[in-house]
């Protein structure tokens, strides 16, 4: 059948449809349709089914993309379904927000003489078509084990893991201190890219097969890790970063200036209909106001977006190295400034300038240096080049960290590294205690979902494999019954 | 020193040496090849005459060049006659001792006895004389043989035997026949008991009181100066078989001379461990009235290393003795292929239908020529794979050679002149006195029993009634399914990839590029059984077949049941059941069960996980015992199956259980007496079927894969298509591969294949493989039972421990994350591909750095460095422009590259002063010219394949060597096609084809089926290029040393050894997997091999296959080599990333397509190629620093600077790399190349023609040159078209300006590669190869004026004529043999009646045959013409209807075209005969038929039906 493969020497590449500018800044949903039929199908078959895909070598999933590929092009859904599933617990969510250019879609073999193979809203259609027919099913373990998890954190590398160990057989807990499952899936990323109804019916189907969620319950405060180790086989953490990392400049102290996550919360929140005073009384709200984001990731455009879609006066983007060099998703870019994003790039904000609320940004221009050791140009300021920016609301997203670790896990015996987060084995994600595990952002700092659901599953590979030594020992579950 | 003592040091040497290697090394003595030049003389009326031992002893000098000789240029390979007894002589000689000899026939021995152990020399008479006594006959006395010494080269001398005859009396006064009989014992009692002495130097040429053979390792010319009795005029004969050998080796051992107790043979048994396997097994039930209390004492019947001829010789002298004929024995082990001939008379149907009963046939080239005391025979194999023309002379004599005119006969006496044709058999029986052609012996054999009605007892088991009732897989849910797939290791790509093509189109998958996997013994990872078996193909000595466009000899036929005594003729041999192919659908396996009822007995091939680490071991000793015991009590019908798999009972390997059974049976002798079924869920390719089949099976059924396929016809994956017809597909699949699988190795009969075990394992335990695949090689030893053991378990935990939602998603083929590892892997390519086009050595060393830490894919990766010298400074090692010289980039093809990758290619290694290689498939000859800037687009090698597309004069002569392409790694043993959507304008220009037509390239070169037309080609293209080199290209595999040393011996300059891990452009993925070896097994057996027959330092040795970096290069150069190729790597060079779509013409970096707007992507460039081999080059310096070399040339061959530092994983039994790094004693001499220039071959007539028209070439003028020729002269006019086309380019000559008039008869490859402007005209005859490569010259051949043979019913040219003819014309007034015009391209020709696959694979050109075709005419021929005149209307049944349509002349033009050509020939070749049609040419030429190719029908510039009558034919 393969030859109904590589048409992408006569096929041009298509994205499904795209809402126009005008259209979607009025509402919070998502930007792109999902793809009819015969475009997945017709997409699909332009894969070149290469030797070595490097479309998988470079997914940090190592998804088997030419073989889903081929069976959508073939019309084979539910297979096509199963192995995207058998190597992903949430695929329609990084067909929506994964950075597809710089990931499998970016390391397309065709993707320099032809345009890529659109593979992320190709997995997006899988999935849904998968939804819609009921072939996604809540775990069936074949078994139940004795043994349970505790797993800290319901975010992407939390849910991945859950899922994992539940189809193992284990009992699972997951604890979260907000009261939604889904982590930044659900507070963090805006509707636009993620509409929430994706997070919420993963959360039932993980219900139905048995995950006890336990939310509002955050570790440290009503709950120890001790706590939790007394009461399960074994643990993960995967707690995520939620530090801002704080702008140095004066006048940070301002009204109206606000941390990326507490602006893009209250937006979210309202968007699932919550009661949000702070936006409800307008600080949060970027109607009718000028917006300064300053930031160049993936968060920075979240907020432009959303203050866009509020009804901004103006929302302008101040980064310091030039659009070539910004960290963030270049598709992402080009979604902002089709909505009307302005991008001060090479600009570093000096001060805060304002009385009381903040009224205006100063920054300095500035140019890209010699690269560095890993290549990027070092930005060095332009002597005598300031200028400033009305601002009536300004949004941080300059990077998170860690939150104190030590302090939230009660205990000095897990170590960390200097950069505050969780000192894992880079293989095993085994913690420096034996029967705790880490995985996602808190083990590796601000990351893509993607990494945290691969973070997941192999942490609960380990932590099988883990229970597994623990029983053919004899240790734990003997314990267990002296205990008793 | 004395002569004697050289010699006598050299044999010590070589036997010592040769027994180390055999031993420790990778040398087996058991793949010795030998091949040669065979004939016989009789006089038809059987009165013996002084002349038949002349013409013998004429016609053996003059095939000299059909055998080899030593390096000390009188050792020859071996030289022999048959002759009769001439009472006599021997009579009188015993008179003279003062005996009265008696008046009955005395019978004489002609004995090989021990000739420096006097001890032993005693005791061999003694036993000999006792056994003659014994048996109540009385000897006359023993004669020593007069022998010259002097003759011999110093080698042979050392070896030779002494050499004596016992008389013997027939004192009991019995027949002849019965004398005869008891001889026959009596030999066989001798050669136990002196073996049983373990005297090894004893060997009985012949015994016998009708005939005596004289034979020994001299050259042929040298037979009657060693052996002057035979000048002696009182030694007259009424027949004299002959033979001269072309051997493997260098060792003369005189007993391996031919011809044998009653064969010559020419060629190779391709089945011959099968057949010698088969052989114990009838052994068992022998029993004859013939032999009566004598049975026993004759077996076993093949003797312990015995060479294939040898053997042959040996079961067709106990099938003579048993009381069959010789014409009877014959066609009982090398039948005609039957099945699939329609034009055969129903009554030898029959007759082979019943043979096939009997006996497994002798598959392979076979030309014998054998007596039984009354008969005189030549036989041909089915195939016509050796050449046998025959002459009958006024004065009674036959002369049959294998080639024409060995005999000097004068014309005029020539009453007939034929050529043995495939399956054929002509005799004398010299006691009727009367010539049989082949029809009418087999019409009086097949008269000779009621065959047709024994033949009724065969029940055939396609008609069996369906049971009712569901098949296996019914009620098997989805989950069901998924877990016992899982269980026997399918994954997505098995099914997606390999399975769903066999279903869906009924052809099996095709991948391109190389094997970059790890052999199975390197993975970790779970391989099936299979993965361990490499398929063994034919290179040189023997040529593959054609399974697609020659089916017509293929044959699947399965027997089942218990087999009979094969001395037996009766119709109880017929009481057996006869299956179209071993493959059983679900179906076919029940009905079978069903129908055999309790004549089955079903074995369980699971094991007990309960049984801890033995359970395996248990269970297979279980099923053997199973097995034993139903034979024992009377099942005729094993079913061996592993369907009963449950979480508790693992499947062992079924190639385990099917391999065991076979041994153990075989072992006990009842494996004849039951047929041997497999059920098996692991099986599902080509490959694994052929594995089971090879080790004994006798049919498999494949039911997993069957209801797999069933699943998905239910999930609708087959669109239009029922499970019935995609099952039915998948079987015609597995049988296409099954077919492809055995004529790889030159073998077109399944029975002969089953149980042949034709694998080499590469990673299983020695003992493993010593007790269930006996005799099967294994050479680095590897897995056992309990590593086995250990990854089915883990394997089958798999499928049963948790919820699967998808298969594993495989990785074998393409790489896949989390599945095999690949050689070549992603990330590397990039940096790769960024050290070159940044030309960074540091990024380069950061990819070589990878490689390194890659697990281990290839036998090297557990070699490393062990310097035995301190380092030496960088600076002092050669340069890097040394270095590079020795480099390769590959050879492919443009066709299969762009022409900017081909061309890119070029110029940086001619930038580099290294070599690239045009591959297969023409050149532009615009690139031999520089360009501008200096630029050398040129090829310097050029590369001659079986396609022969494109090789013209000029071509072979742009190029300082030529590569003849045996074998490729990737598909060793087979063919390709070049699809009709890749044949662009331009690739059709190079090939002389026709745009988007399919251009088809033959498994084997016509011209080489046997190792002595190796040598025949390798002297053509000496001859068409005077000063190039001439390099062989083989594919490892166990045996390559052994080819090697005969390659070698034909005088090739350089032998490039490819390992499996070979690129290519398309081929089915089974072959890409599962067939060759690495090269660093084939490397090291090669220089082992070679420097063992003291023939190393005459050739360089060349490996590719995977090479990647400097490590390997130093690698390789320590194992042997001295060049090396680097193909894929100079690839991703130029930016290819492998993609493995070169077969789909869809390449996105524009390397590997045709298509011009993927060509616009090419971004490589000759700096980024020049800078890996620099890279590569520097590497290497730093290598050799580090072991203290300062030059690649120091380090060659020198294994001991290696050592095995990882003996693989801990669960393999063993993993031995010492067979490698055994060396071998180069005695005197380096063990490198140390010849200057090239080995030279003698000059022909061209010598003469050349100086001859010395003025000619001056002047301009034009000349006429007259020679008389015998058959010794060879590739007349070969080097003189090379001095035209040098000087005057292809086509600056008119043609006809150098007339050349030979009479007599031509050698082979008369007028090879002739260009325009050369004339040769023939009166007499030629033989084969004639008008070879013709590439514009026009050539004649005609009987002399004075012959009174009618021409267009004898035979004057040879077999395979006008292959890849380019264009130029051929006038035969004669009929040619088989293959004629066999991949023409562009010439005219004209001939008189033609053999089997006449036009086969014809590309271009028109060719007319005024007389009958052979079989199979037309097979594969996609372009030009022909015409063929069928008076008898038996063209229809010969025409092969795949890629033709043929029709009666229909249009003015076309008829036109035709008459023209006759037109031609007449003015040419002044045939009368044809003369005579244009007489009558209204009603003559209604009897032509008119073939065009199916593909060329509207592309023709001329419609072929326009006229008015028209009707669809």
């Amino acid at each position: 059948m393969s030859e109904r493969m590589l048409k992408f020497v006569d096929l041009a590449p298509k994205m499904p449809d795209k809402r126009p500018p005008q259209t979607r800044v009025k509402d919070f949903r998502e930007v792109f349709e999902v793809f009819e039929v015969n475009r997945a199908a017709a997409q699909a078959t332009r894969c070149s089914q290469c030797g070595i895909p490097f479309c998988q070598v470079h997914c940090p999933l190592h998804n088997n993309i030419p073989d889903w590929l081929k069976l959508t092009a073939e019309g084979r859904m539910e297979e096509a379904y199963e192995l995207a599933a058998a190597t992903n617990n949430m695929p329609e969510v990084c067909g929506r927000i994964c950075p597809q250019d710089r990931l499998c879609e970016g390391n397309c073999v065709i993707e320099r003489g032809f345009g890529t193979v659109t593979i992320g809203s190709i997995e997006n259609y899988i999935v849904e078509t998968a939804f819609a027919n009921g072939w996604v099913r809540a775990p069936q373990p074949s078994i139940d084990r004795p043994e349970t998890v505790g797993i800290v954190g319901a975010g992407p590398a939390g849910l991945a893991a859950a899922e994992q160990l539940r189809r193992k057989g284990y009992g699972v807990d997951v604890y979260d201190r907000y009261d939604r499952v889904g982590g930044l899936l659900i507070y963090g990323i805006p509707n636009f890219k993620l509409e929430k109804y994706t997070v919420e019916r993963r959360a039932a189907l993980l219900r139905e097969g048995g995950v006890r969620f336990h939310l509002g319950v955050e570790i440290g405060r009503d709950v120890t890790l001790a706590e939790l180790r007394d009461r399960h086989d074994a643990i993960l953490i995967a707690t995520g970063v939620y530090q801002a990392r704080a702008l140095t400049a004066p006048g940070t102290g301002l009204g109206n200036v606000f941390p990326a996550m507490t602006y893009l919360t209250a937006s979210n929140r309202k968007g699932l209909g919550d009661s949000v005073p702070a936006f409800d009384d307008g600080r949060l709200n970027a109607a009718g106001k000028r917006v300064v984001v300053i930031g160049g990731g993936d968060t920075a455009m979240d907020c432009v977006r959303t203050a866009v879609r509020q009804g901004a006066a103006s929302v302008k983007c101040l980064y310091r190295r030039d659009r070539v060099n910004m960290p963030g998703s270049m598709r992402e870019v080009t979604h902002a400034e089709e909505e009307g994003v302005e991008f001060v790039w090479l600009s570093a904000p000096e001060a805060l300038l304002g009385n009381g609320a903040v009224s205006a940004v100063r920054a300095r221009r500035i140019r890209l240096g010699v690269p560095d050791g890993a290549g990027r140009q070092v930005p060095e300021a332009v002597p005598e080049s300031s200028f400033t920016v009305d601002a009536d609301l300004v949004v941080l997203a300059l990077g998170f960290d860690p939150e104190d670790m030590s302090t939230m896990l009660g205990t000095s015996a897990i170590d960390l590294t200097h950069r505050g987060t969780i000192q894992a084995n880079f293989t095993t994600l085994a913690t420096s205690l034996d029967d705790v595990f880490a995985a996602g952002d808190i083990i590796r700092g601000a990351s893509l979902v993607v990494w945290a659901i691969r973070d997941g599953r192999e942490a609960s590979e380990s932590i099988h494999t883990y229970l597994r030594a623990q029983t053919a020992a004899g240790g734990r579950a003997e314990a267990g019954g002296v205990r008793s | 020193m004395s002569r004697g003592a050289t010699g006598l040091e050299t044999v010590a040497r070589w036997r010592r040496e040769a027994a180390r290697l055999s031993s420790f090394g990778l040398y087996d003595p058991r793949t010795e090849h030998a091949s040669c030049g065979v004939g016989f003389v009789a006089t038809i009326d059987g009165v013996p005459r002084r002349s038949v031992v002349e013409a013998g002893i004429d016609a053996l000098k003059a095939v000299w060049h059909r055998g080899a000789v030593d390096a000390d240029g009188q050792t020859g390979d071996g030289a022999g006659i048959h002759v009769q007894i001439p009472q006599d002589f021997f009579k009188k000689h015993i008179a003279r001792t003062g005996h009265e000899p008696t008046a009955g026939r005395l019978a004489v021995g002609m004995i090989f006895l021990p000739k420096t152990d006097l001890v032993a020399l005693e005791t061999c008479r003694g036993i000999v004389e006792s056994e003659i006594l014994r048996f109540g006959y009385s000897i006359y006395g023993w004669r020593q043989v007069p022998v010259d010494p002097s003759v011999v080269g110093e080698v042979a001398n050392a070896t030779r035997p002494e050499i004596e005859q016992v008389m013997i009396d027939n004192r009991r006064g019995v027949a002849d026949a019965d004398f005869e009989r008891d001889l026959y014992v009596i030999r066989r009692r001798i050669e136990r008991a002196v073996q049983e002495a373990h005297i090894s130097e004893f060997y009985v040429c012949s015994l016998s009181c009708n005939s005596v053979i004289y034979k020994g390792m001299f050259l042929a010319e040298q037979l009657t100066a060693f052996y002057p009795d035979l000048l002696d005029e009182r030694f007259v004969s009424n027949f004299a078989i002959f033979h001269q050998r072309y051997s493997t080796n260098t060792f003369p051992t005189w007993r391996l001379a031919q011809p044998f107790r009653m064969l010559a043979h020419n060629g190779e048994i391709n089945t011959l461990s099968g057949n010698v396997n088969w052989m114990m097994s009838h052994e068992i039930r022998m029993a004859s009235d013939a032999f009566g209390p004598h049975a026993e004492e004759i077996k076993p019947v093949i003797s312990a290393g015995s060479s294939d001829s040898a053997a042959l010789d040996a079961v067709f002298e106990m099938l003579v003795h048993a009381g069959r004929s010789a014409p009877l024995a014959k066609l009982v082990l090398i039948p005609e292929s039957w099945s699939n001939q329609t034009a055969m008379p129903e009554s030898h149907r029959a007759l082979y239908s019943y043979c096939n009963c009997i006996m497994e046939p002798w598959d392979g080239p076979a030309a014998v020529a054998a007596t039984d005391g009354r008969w005189v025979i030549a036989g041909m194999d089915r195939n016509g794979l050796r050449p046998l023309r025959y002459t009958i002379t006024d004065d009674g004599m036959v002369f049959v050679g294998s080639e024409a005119g060995m005999v000097p006969l004068a014309e005029a006496h020539v009453l007939k002149k034929g050529r043995v044709g495939p399956g054929e058999i002509i005799g004398v029986d010299l006691r009727q006195g009367r010539f049989y052609h082949d029809r009418e012996i087999k019409d009086e054999l097949a008269a000779a029993h009621p065959y047709g009605e024994w033949v009724q007892n065969i029940k055939m088991g396609n008609d069996l009634p369906r049971p009712p009732g569901p098949d296996v897989d019914a009620g098997w849910s989805r989950e069901t399914l998924r877990a016992r797939q899982v269980a026997a290791g399918f994954t997505t790509e098995d099914v997606e990839m390999i399975l769903q093509p066999m279903a869906a189109n009924g052809s099996e998958a095709i991948g391109s590029m190389g094997d970059d996997t790890p052999l199975a013994v390197l993975t970790s990872r779970y391989r099936g059984l299979h993965h361990f078996f490499r398929q063994k193909f034919s290179q040189v000595t023997n040529p593959p077949i054609d399974s697609l466009r020659e089916k017509r000899v293929m044959s699947l036929k399965t027997r089942l049941g218990n087999l009979g005594n094969v001395l037996d003729e009766d119709s109880s041999q017929t009481e057996i059941m006869l299956l179209e192919s071993p493959v059983l659908t679900n179906s076919d396996y029940r009905s079978l069960r069903a129908w055999l009822g309790a004549d089955a007995v079903e074995i369980d091939a699971t094991f007990d996980r309960a049984d801890g680490e033995a359970g395996l071991r248990l269970a297979l000793n279980r099923v053997c015992a199973e097995a034993e015991n139903a034979v024992r009590g009377g099942c005729a019908h094993l079913f061996v199956t592993d369907e009963h798999v449950a979480v508790e009972r693992p499947a062992m390997p079924t190639i385990l259980a099917i391999g065991g059974i076979h041994a153990h049976l075989v072992r006990e002798g009842l494996r004849t007496y039951t047929s041997l079924n497999a059920r098996s869920a692991e099986c599902v390719d080509v490959h694994y079927f052929a594995v089971l089949i090879g080790m004994g099976a006798s049919t498999v059924n494949a039911y997993l894969a069957e209801a797999t396929i069933a699943d998905r016809v239910r999930r609708r994956l087959f669109p239009g298509k029922n499970a019935e017809a995609c099952v039915a597909d998948y079987r015609a699949a597995v049988d296409r591969g099954l077919l492809k699988v055995i004529s790889k190795m030159g073998i077109s009969v399944i029975s002969s294949y089953r149980g042949g075990r034709m694998f080499e394992a590469v990673g299983l335990s020695r003992a493993l493989v010593g007790e269930f695949f006996p005799g099967m090689s294994s050479r680095i030893s590897g897995i056992g039972l309990p590593g086995i053991q250990k990854r089915a378990l883990a394997q089958h935990e798999m499928a049963f421990a948790e919820e699967i939602t998808a298969l594993p998603i495989g990785g074998l083929y393409r790489f896949r994350a989390g599945g095999e590892t690949h050689g070549f892997d992603g990330p590397l390519i990039h940096l790769l591909q960024s050290a070159v086009g940044r030309d960074s050595y540091s990024i380069y060393k950061r990819y070589s750095k990878g490689l390194g830490e890659l697990p281990p894919v290839h036998l090297r990766d557990l070699l490393d460095f062990e310097p035995k010298a301190p380092a030496v400074a960088l600076e002092e090692v050669e340069s890097i422009t040394g270095i590079r010289r020795r480099f390769g980039s590959g050879s492919m093809s443009h066709g299969a590259l762009s022409k900017e990758a081909h061309e890119t290619l070029a110029i940086a290694m001619n930038r580099i002063g290294a070599a690239s290689c045009s591959g297969e498939g023409g050149e532009d000859p615009e690139r031999a010219k520089p360009r501008p800037n200096g630029d050398n687009a040129n090829s310097r090698v050029k590369q001659i394949a079986s396609g022969r597309f494109g090789v013209t004069a000029e071509y072979l002569n742009n190029c300082t060597e030529i590569e003849i392409k045996i074998a490729q790694g990737a598909k060793p043993g087979e063919g390709g096609q070049l699809p009709g959507f890749k044949v662009s304008a331009e690739i059709a220009r190079l090939r002389y084809a026709t745009e988007g037509v399919t251009l088809i390239s033959p498994p084997p070169h016509h011209d080489i089926y046997s190792i002595e037309d190796l040598a025949q080609l390798i002297y053509d293209l000496k001859q068409i290029n005077p000063s190039a080199q001439v390099c062989v290209k083989l594919v490892a595999e166990a045996g390559i040393g052994t080819i090697a040393a005969g390659v070698a011996k034909a005088k090739a300059d350089v032998i490039l050894i490819s390992g499996h891990a070979g690129g290519t452009g398309a081929s089915p993925q089974s072959s890409i997997k599962y067939a060759g070896v690495p090269w660093e097994m084939g490397l090291t057996e090669v220089h082992q091999v070679l420097t063992l027959n003291r023939l190393r330092h005459h050739v360089r040795l060349r490996v590719d296959g995977g090479i990647k970096c400097g490590r390997d290069v130093v690698m390789a150069a320590l194992m042997g080599a001295e060049e090396y190729g680097v193909g894929t790597t100079s690839l991703v060079a130029m930016g290819c990333i492998l993609v493995r779509q070169c077969h789909s013409n869809t390449c996105p970096v524009g390397i590997c397509t045709q298509d011009a707007a993927l060509r616009e992507k090419f971004e490589g460039n000759p700096e980024k190629v020049v800078n890996l081999f620099s890279f590569i080059a520097e590497e290497v310096r730093e290598v050799l620093a580090s072991l203290g070399a300062r030059s690649l040339q120091e380090v060659i061959g020198c294994t001991d600077l290696l050592m095995q530092v990882s003996r693989g994983s801990p669960e393999l039994d063993d993993l031995d790399l010492n067979p490698l790094l055994v060396q071998a004693d180069p005695g005197p001499h380096p063990p490198y190349c140390t010849v200057e220039g090239r080995n030279e071959v003698p000059e022909t007539l061209d010598a003469q023609m050349i100086e001859d028209t010395r003025e000619a070439f001056d002047s301009g003028e034009k000349m006429q040159l007259a020679y008389n020729v015998r058959n010794t002269e060879r590739a007349i006019g070969t080097k003189l078209s090379s001095e035209i086309v040098q000087r005057f380019g292809m086509s600056g000559l008119q043609p006809g300006h150098i007339t050349v008039r030979l009479r007599g008869s031509a050698g082979q490859s008369l007028g090879a590669f002739a260009v325009q402007g050369l004339r040769l005209e023939v009166f007499g005859e030629a033989n084969d190869y004639v008008a070879k490569g013709l590439s514009g010259g026009t050539i004649i051949v005609r009987p002399m004026p004075s012959s009174p043979l009618k021409s267009n019913e004898n035979v004057i040219v040879g077999n395979t004529v006008l292959y890849g003819a380019v264009s130029g014309a051929l006038f035969v007034a004669g009929q040619g043999g088989e293959r004629f015009a066999v991949r023409n391209s562009g010439a005219v020709a004209v001939v008189e009646g033609c053999g089997t696959n006449g036009c086969e694979y014809m590309t271009g050109g028109t060719v007319v045959v005024l007389g009958p075709v052979g079989d199979n005419f037309a097979a594969g021929m996609t372009g030009g013409m022909a015409f063929v005149y069928d008076t008898d209307g038996s063209f229809e049944s010969h025409v092969n209807d795949e890629h033709v349509l043929w029709q009666r002349l229909d249009s003015d033009h076309w008829e036109s075209a035709c008459r023209g050509l006759i037109q031609d020939h007449v003015a040419n070749a002044q045939s009368a005969f044809a003369a005579q049609l244009l007489v009558h040419w209204d009603i003559e030429a209604t009897k032509f038929w008119q073939v065009c190719p199916l593909e060329m029908v509207h592309r023709l510039d001329y419609t072929l039906s326009s006229r008015a009558t028209a009707a669809t034919a």
